[in-house]
């Protein structure tokens, strides 16, 4: 398990890259989980999630 | 990133090592933490889970640039400081006279620096290799 870490004030497209990367992954056979420290912008949408294998863990506070 | 969410975090971290073992675990943070912080809390967790470290990659948003440096500088240093790379995000949306003077300005303060765009796909191949390759 290789964790990579994605920092950005909101709206600088986190999420957008973070889905990006889990779909080139997953193409290649591998899987991905996310821990998310606040509700952006963007969101992962739960067809996203169950379509990719993806689990979501969210974190709250800062 | 506090005392207690930095214990979640190792928390959540150890549970996804043992049920779930991704070969990725991505950690999508607080606009207000600081890259040091991130580094802090997953170096907490490595006493506890075996995991490989992968990059630490920070997004500035392109065409929020000016407001964002002019605004929330000190932010921003904080997450420039330490990240493994930095990627300038939106590439696709901003003159590329407007992404020099960005990469001239950002240059003094990373390690290394990309532009991004995932909408056009430029960059991204550049990230995926760094993320490959870290450990």
């Amino acid at each position: 398990m290789k964790i990579v870490t994605v920092s950005g004030v909101r709206g600088s497209g986190k999420t957008t890259l973070i889905r990006e990367l889990i779909v080139r992954f997953r193409e290649q056979g591998r899987r991905s989980t996310v821990i998310l420290n606040e509700a952006g912008e963007e969101t992962y949408a739960q067809e996203f999630l169950e379509a990719h294998g993806v689990e979501l863990f969210p974190l709250w506070g800062g | 990133m506090g005392c207690s969410l930095a214990t979640s975090l190792v928390s959540a971290v150890k549970k996804i090592r043992r049920a779930l073992n991704p070969d990725f675990l991505f950690i999508e943070p607080s606009e207000l933490v600081v890259t040091e912080e991130m580094r802090t809390a997953t170096r907490m967790a490595l006493r506890d889970v075996n995991y490989t470290s992968g990059p630490f990659v920070t997004l500035v948003d392109g065409p929020g640039f000016q407001d964002l440096w002019q605004d929330r500088q000190p932010l921003l240093l904080g997450q420039l400081s330490g990240a493994d790379l930095v990627a300038v995000s939106k590439s696709d949306l901003i003159s590329a006279v407007r992404m020099e003077a960005i990469m001239d300005t950002l240059k003094g303060y990373c390690r290394g620096i990309l532009r991004l765009s995932v909408h056009s796909g430029s960059g991204l191949g550049e990230l995926v290799k760094a993320m490959e390759g870290s450990s």
